[in-house]
């Protein structure tokens, strides 16, 4: 029988706290930064112009298709050989971003494909600008339809988060090694561990969920 | 019926134990040795690349090199026989084997139980980082990255003697360790004599050593009192040195030459 000794993995709780900071900040940077960039992207993938789609679907492709370790690796070991030198923490937010963006793309892109064509020639109609049109027409009813599949790649991202211990960023998981490195109490530390991952993406879910509520509680006709 | 067995079985076996705890720890005689025409060495076969069980199911290995060129300069047959880490010493002086390469590291709390000759092997831990910048001591590396590899034994020596505000950055494995290092994303890293090799033969003349960590060299051991047996595995490892056979064997097993402070004879 094994016998749980939790003590020095809880001992160990100021490593702990500054591990869900990190982690903390650097999930729900990734988000905000993420979400403007794949707005961006899924605005020009559905622009029209073929350049600027081919160039947006390559670095879909390119993201979608190779393991989010490479990724970090490549940001971190392989950049400064470019010049590019990041610490570990903004490499890990740029990977983040970078490896976010391309399935959020994808995401947003099918939000704005389901708003009828019809919607956005009433808002011309209506003398709305290009800009009003694509803001109020197209991007807020078409983030309301992909909201749930945008949550749920929100906390995976946080999940994802794990990987960057892998280029010595001090996340939650880095400290959850370096504690059961000191006191071989690998059980107790990954169940703990396990648990304040599982409290924080509850925590963003209900966030979101608030947020649902707040930005996209309006009355359709379908 | 059953019951008297067991307790037949428990007094033999508690006399066994006895039995072998009471026994003298005896000197091992080289003329006892050569009458009996083999040489028990006790080895680790977990311990890779210095003990393992290779693919002919034979006990093989850095130890197994040392302990065959053993045998054959004092003219025995070799008796390779499996010990684990915890049980090597009670093997030895218990009688059951008559000499030890078991990468058994040299400490004064072993020196009290068993005999050890000169170091046949070691691994040292050291600081290497960019060459021409000055890291002699760790105050130097204050506000310096040090990539580590997480619990190593550079990792716990490191964080030792590191001066507050050393940015410590510890990786999952010695390979990323060394890539940061390559990459400069770190100004200088904690890692093993073999590692420092193998840094300085991939990127020749961009780093240099700064200062070492930890020591630990590995010595052969014997049974206490075995003074004649000790002098001439002594004089065996001064020729193994001095011939360069275990600089062959560190180049087979460890991808590197053996370092100078296993190599020196005094």
């Amino acid at each position: 029988m094994y016998h749980f000794n939790f003590a020095p993995v809880l001992a160990s709780w100021p490593d702990l706290l500054a591990g869900i900071e990190t982690t903390l900040v650097l999930s729900a940077s990734a988000m905000a930064i993420g979400l403007a960039v794949s707005i961006v992207l899924a605005a020009a993938k559905t622009s029209g112009f073929w350049a600027l789609r081919f160039v947006v679907d390559a670095y879909v492709e390119l993201i979608r298709n190779t393991p989010f370790l490479v990724q970090i690796f490549f940001i971190y070991f392989g950049l400064p050989s470019l010049g590019l030198r990041l610490t570990p923490t903004s490499a890990a937010l740029l990977a983040l971003v970078v490896n976010f963006s391309a399935y959020a793309t994808e995401i947003i892109r099918a939000g704005i494909e389901s708003i009828h064509h019809g919607q956005i020639e009433a808002g011309r109609a209506l003398g709305l600008s290009g800009v009003q049109v694509f803001l109020y027409i197209v991007l807020k009813p078409a983030l309301r339809n992909v909201y749930p599949a945008m949550t749920s790649q929100f906390i995976y991202l946080m999940l994802t988060s794990s990987v960057v211990s892998a280029i010595s960023a001090g996340d939650l998981a880095a400290a959850g090694n370096d504690i059961q490195s000191r006191t071989f109490a690998s059980f107790e530390v990954y169940i703990v561990v396990t648990l304040i991952y599982l409290v924080m993406s509850s925590a963003f879910s209900a966030i979101f969920s608030a947020i649902e509520r707040a930005v996209f509680n309006y009355p359709v006709s379908r | 019926m059953k019951s008297v067995a067991r307790r037949l079985a428990l007094i033999m076996g508690l006399g066994l134990i006895l039995g072998i705890a009471a026994q003298p720890t005896q000197a091992q005689s080289l003329a006892e040795l050569k009458a009996r025409g083999s040489l028990k060495v006790g080895m680790l076969v977990d311990f890779p690349p210095f003990g393992i069980i290779n693919t002919d199911n034979k006990p093989d290995g850095y130890d197994a090199d040392v302990a065959r060129a053993l045998a054959d300069n004092l003219g025995l047959k070799l008796d390779l026989v499996a010990v684990t880490g915890p049980n090597r010493i009670p093997y030895l002086l218990s009688g059951q084997i008559d000499v030890l390469v078991a990468s058994l590291g040299i400490t004064p709390e072993r020196a009290e139980k068993v005999t050890f000759s000169k170091p046949y092997a070691g691994i040292r831990t050291a600081v290497i980082g960019t060459a021409g910048t000055d890291f002699s001591t760790p105050d130097k590396l204050i506000g310096k990255r040090v990539g580590l590899a997480r619990a190593s034994t550079q990792d716990i020596a490191f964080t030792k003697v590191a001066k507050e505000g050393t940015l410590i950055q510890r990786f999952d494995d010695d390979a990323s360790a060394v890539q940061a290092l390559l990459s400069g994303q770190v100004d200088a890293i904690g890692c093993s004599n073999v590692v420092v090799d193998q840094i300085l033969k991939v990127a020749p003349g961009r780093f240099e050593e700064k200062f070492p960590l930890s020591q630990q060299v590995q010595g052969i051991a014997v049974r206490p009192g075995s003074t004649e047996f000790l002098g001439a595995v002594d004089k065996f490892l001064v020729e193994l040195k001095t011939s360069g056979k275990l600089n062959d064997i560190s180049k087979k097993w460890l991808g590197a030459p053996a370092a100078e402070f296993v190599l020196k004879t005094n």
